[in-house]
């Protein structure tokens, strides 16, 4: 008993005897262990998973709670109609067409499923194309709730405003830059996105389509504008027979609502006094 | 059985039964996939309208509106909002104010998206809870798709108590030049003495940020002017603001407003402009045959306007 005893007393001895600067030094011995552990996966995933940097500005933060959000009010509340919309699929098709992939080789057809998923009829005589008038489009289909600019069909309404863009070596968005259409490339996930619904858009156009214009800039017809470059040559002639063109210029202008609407802005003006 | 053949009691037995099967309350059912709406507005916000610095947790913020997801339907209260608001509070810039009563989708196409004015529908926790609808079930933990109490079912609803919190605090941010907007066409008086402004606004205004009060009482173009400023309900308002001590100032169709309003009746002779610009219209130009046509139409168009 004795032999046990002092045995195992032996065996908590050299804990005992070890000395306080062997103790430091095993101390830091293992916690540099433990950072390498920790360290080396870290470094290794980052080393190969860095993110292309580009010129323009990153993904919006919230991206995809923004995308799901917008389908659900407009299927919802915007359009009740389209409720059988399926929000979630959708916003699958929406991310699978960009993330890990390239996005400086885009194609229209990396965003077909999405396309055939938000499948819309805008009634005709009811489409409302625009060209460096974006604010003053917008602010006459919020008031004239039965025309439509891109941005009010599901898909346009959803992706306004935002932006997006992925990485090959991730399967990650970027949050930190996307590529710049002039400084980067022109084959851009973003880009490549609006040019395919704007086609669409165009190609779905029928009855009397009506076109907003800027005449107080010099391009008043900007043949590289999206408008220019693509809506115009997608229109078909067999459905739409007639174009109207409402030139507006900064004080007055052709269509009498959409003038009403820029005195709105500016009230001054004697031509925004009422004939009395 | 056709009709002929039923008692008036047994008809009457029928009409309980098929009420009973049918919606409980007079209001809308909860707004599908709200979680969803409520966290997108919340990102969207964030994201792209009004950044905070230090960060919104939009996730915090569902958690907190949700608490009044569980409670009976007709218990809930504005203070269970409170962190809720608390959360997604923010300040309104000065001048920036807009209240209102009947004329809900006027206000929001002139303040613009939050542009040239700010109402409570534009602020984070307004737009939160605009045009949605929601309540728990009844007698069950779930929410009820079918229908949700109004304030004529009962005072103490989810949707009602919200927006009687949000103008509360609305009220309370508000500052500087403090606008209103009325419906002076409404049988009924363009001031509803009681009303969500009445109640739950006026009482809350700071009398010590606030320089005046402009009310503007808009008319139905082509509608019969039922008040107009100095008169009925609007007088009623003017007595009260002067008693609580508010400079205030009331107009008749406001100009910029009334303009917008002319947008969806620009034939009608009260919406014709001055005729100096009138002799200026230039009659729509159109192109027929097609897309091969249009560009070189355009081009033409374009170069016309410049001469």
């Amino acid at each position: 008993m004795a032999n046990h005893r002092c045995g195992s007393v032996s065996e908590e001895e050299p804990c005992c005897d070890i000395s306080k600067k062997t103790k430091i030094c095993l101390c830091v011995f293992f916690g540099l262990l433990v950072a390498v552990i920790i360290a080396v996966p870290v470094g290794i995933l980052m080393w190969r998973h860095p993110l292309q940097e580009w010129k323009g500005k990153g993904t919006t933060a919230h991206f995809y709670e923004i995308l799901l959000g917008r389908c659900y009010t407009y299927t919802q509340i915007v359009r009740p109609e389209l409720g059988h919309k399926d929000c979630q699929k959708i916003g699958k098709a929406f991310t699978t067409a960009f993330l890990s992939k390239d996005p400086c080789s885009s194609t229209e057809q990396d965003y077909q499923p999405l396309l055939e998923l938000t499948a819309q009829t805008v009634p005709c005589n009811k489409t409302l194309f625009w060209s460096k008038s974006s604010q003053l489009a917008h602010d006459y289909t919020r008031v004239q709730g039965d025309l439509f600019t891109l941005e009010d069909t599901l898909l346009g309404y959803m992706a306004d405003g935002l932006k997006w863009c992925g990485d090959p070596r991730s399967s990650e968005m970027n949050y930190q830059s996307c590529p710049d259409w002039r400084e980067d490339c022109s084959n851009n996930s973003f880009s490549v996105f609006w040019n395919a619904v704007s086609k669409r858009f165009a190609e779905d156009a029928c009855g009397v389509v009506h076109v907003v214009l800027n005449g107080s800039i010099s391009n008043t017809f900007d043949e590289r504008s999206t408008f220019g470059r693509v809506e115009v040559f997608n229109l078909r002639p067999e459905k739409v027979h007639q174009l109207q063109a409402w030139v507006m210029h900064d004080v007055g202008g052709v269509h009498r609502p959409i003038r009403l609407l820029q005195c709105v802005k500016n009230p001054e003006p004697s031509s925004c006094r009422f004939y009395v | 059985m056709t009709a002929r053949g039923l008692t008036p009691s047994l008809l009457l037995q029928l009409l309980v039964v098929a009420g009973a099967a049918g919606a409980r309350w007079r209001g809308q059912g909860t707004t599908p996939h709200l979680q969803s709406i409520i966290l997108g507005r919340c990102a969207e916000y964030d994201a792209l309208v009004n950044p905070d610095p230090r960060g919104r947790n939009c996730t915090a913020i569902w958690e907190a509106f949700k608490v009044v997801l569980v409670k009976d339907p007709c218990s809930v209260l504005p203070s269970d909002y409170d962190r809720f608001i608390d959360l997604s509070r923010h300040s309104i810039p000065r001048d920036k104010s807009l209240f209102w009563e009947n004329n809900h989708l006027l206000v929001t196409s002139y303040s613009e998206n939050g542009l040239r004015f700010l109402p409570l529908c534009s602020v984070l926790y307004g737009r939160i809870g605009d045009f949605l609808s929601w309540c728990r079930q009844e007698n069950a933990s779930g929410l009820d798709y079918q229908s949700c109490p109004t304030s004529e079912d009962c005072e103490n609803n989810a949707v009602d108590s919200f927006w009687k919190r949000a103008s509360m605090q609305y009220a309370r941010e508000s500052s500087g030049v403090i606008s209103v907007m009325l419906n002076g066409s409404e049988p009924s008086g363009a001031y509803p003495v009681k009303g969500f402004f009445a109640d739950f606004e006026i009482p809350y205004l700071q009398k010590d940020k606030i320089t005046r009060i402009e009310i503007w009482v808009m008319h139905e173009i082509g509608k019969p002017k039922v008040e107009s400023c100095g008169e009925g309900t609007v007088k009623i308002l003017e007595e009260r603001l002067k008693k609580m001590g508010f400079q205030y100032s009331c107009i008749n169709d406001h100009l910029p407003v009334k303009l917008l309003k002319c947008v969806d009746h620009s034939t009608h002779p009260d919406c014709v402009l001055n005729s100096a610009a009138a002799s200026r219209e230039i009659p729509p130009l159109w192109a027929e045959h097609g897309a091969s046509h249009i560009v070189p139409f355009l081009v033409a168009l374009a170069s016309a306007v410049h001469m």
